[in-house]
């Protein structure tokens, strides 16, 4: 996964969760707070350039993360672009661009301030440092440990979908529409039978080590680190107050 | 149907997050319940969600050509309920935020509500009824995996139309014009979510019909191997 793997090997891998998600906080805030499509956009642009130029995730790697929430986007506006109302009897009357082009570049420019945002949170921070942050901010126990389970099931998951779908595709399982469907079917039932039976197998090496019920980890601890902290929320303020000059 | 980041205003995003986090909230305190009673259903919990998370990441051939991908709340819905449903999709739909920037953050509310309340509640529902009528099992299975994914799809886009009403038509015509823009997709996704779900139905009957008894309070007479 893609994001996964920047997420562990960015420069600011081990710069504090929180200071992380402070910054991304700030640029959430700033990107609904930032009326004007330019605001929203130099909001989004410096978020990137952060993720980019700070924690070093390759331009490439960012604009192939983006590439497809930009094409939902894309999608989504085509229902502002254009206004339908019912004439009289079963008729419908088109008209193109009923508030002119600035509803539509508003939310064009603060969709994509949001997801630099979240691509800054996603893209520099591994998901159990998330976790950890989540616990230490007083998250339900039972979520958290949903969170662990999840994250840590989902990559076999995965490589055991990918190698039925291989061994499938070989045996010419995806030649035909009809073949596909049946293939997937099968791929499918084996996966979900496989639910089963992987947690019945995780549970019984969780009792044979004496496991309680919970799930403990090693956190990243020590003190909290104060510069980084006071970076990220000067630079949180500091969009906020830009994005919010620019109404 | 993922509503994507920063796509609803600021009003609608914190209202839905409002809306949902009872859900989740009761869904919590309810796994919490199961897990006290039956511990080794917590990892089964876990795995279901990664079972899920894996599910969005298979493409499913539509018959329109488009390929999306099945959603797995209707299935859900039916294995463990639509009260533990709501934190397991909460869970995932913040996974697919985070991991692949599907979905989003301040969207995170209006995602959790239509796929992991609305569709699984609604499967549920369906299943039941067409159990009481004394429906086949794959009958009511396709019907609930089906109209699971549709009220999913229907919710999403009356978030959409009710966050953007239509300049001359208002909400209504908003309505139409963001379920027209889905319903291509999802109707032959909805039939072929159903068919995939009858086809894990089966295999599962074959091969845990303990498992699913004992998932199945509500329905013990009814399933057999």
């Amino acid at each position: 996964m893609l994001v996964d793997r920047y997420a562990y090997s960015n420069r600011w891998r081990a710069a504090s969760p929180e200071a992380k998600a402070t910054f991304a906080a700030g640029g959430f805030i700033a990107a609904f707070g930032a009326g004007r499509p330019s605001a929203a956009l130099t909001v989004a642009v410096v978020m990137a350039l952060v993720t980019i130029g700070g924690a070093r995730v390759p331009l490439t790697v960012w604009l192939r993360v983006a590439v497809a929430p930009l094409g939902f986007l894309l999608v989504g506006m085509l229902s502002l672009v254009f206004s339908v109302d019912a004439v009289g009897d079963g008729a419908l009357s088109l008209r193109w661009l009923p508030d002119g082009w600035e509803p539509v570049f508003r939310l064009g420019t603060r969709s994509i301030a949001a997801l630099s945002a979240l691509l800054f949170l996603a893209l520099t921070t591994p998901l159990l440092d998330i976790v950890a942050l989540l616990r230490r901010l007083r998250v339900p126990a039972t979520l958290l440990d949903l969170m662990v389970l999840c994250y840590r099931t989902l990559f076999v998951l995965t490589d055991a979908a990918q190698a039925m779908r291989t061994a499938q595709a070989a045996r010419l399982g995806y030649a035909t529409a009809r073949g596909t469907f049946n293939s997937l079917g099968l791929l499918l039932a084996n996966l979900t039978v496989q639910v089963w039976e992987r947690s019945r197998a995780m549970q019984r090496a969780a009792q044979s080590r004496n496991g309680d019920g919970a799930w403990r980890f090693l956190e990243h601890d020590g003190a909290m680190p104060h510069r980084e902290l006071a970076l990220a929320l000067s630079g949180a303020v500091l969009l906020v107050a830009y994005a919010f000059g620019n109404p | 149907m993922h509503i994507m980041e920063g796509f609803l205003p600021i009003e609608h995003a914190v209202g839905w997050t409002v809306a949902a986090a009872p859900f989740v909230a009761y869904g919590t305190w309810s796994i919490k319940k199961r897990v006290a009673t039956h511990p080794e259903q917590r990892i089964l919990l876990g795995v279901a969600a990664a079972f899920s998370f894996v599910l969005s990441a298979l493409k499913l051939p539509s018959l329109t050509g488009s390929c999306s991908h099945p959603t797995g709340t209707g299935l859900g819905g039916l294995l463990f309920g639509p009260a533990a449903m709501a934190p397991i999709g909460a869970v995932v739909l913040l996974f697919q935020a985070l991991l692949l920037a599907h979905g989003g953050l301040t969207t995170l509310g209006a995602n959790v509500f239509s796929m992991a309340i609305v569709g699984p509640i609604v499967a549920y529902a369906v299943f039941c009824s067409a159990r009481r009528v004394n429906a086949a099992m794959a009958v009511a299975v396709f019907l609930a995996a089906a109209l699971g994914d549709l009220a999913t799809y229907v919710t999403t886009a009356a978030q959409l139309a009710w966050a953007f009403p239509d300049a001359s038509g208002g909400f209504s015509a908003s309505f139409v014009k963001f379920s027209g823009v889905f319903a291509l997709t999802q109707i032959p996704l909805a039939i072929s979510e159903g068919l995939l779900t009858v086809l894990i139905f089966n295999a599962l009957t074959r091969f845990n019909p303990d498992e699913l008894r004992a998932l199945h309070p509500s329905d013990n007479a009814k399933v057999r191997p």
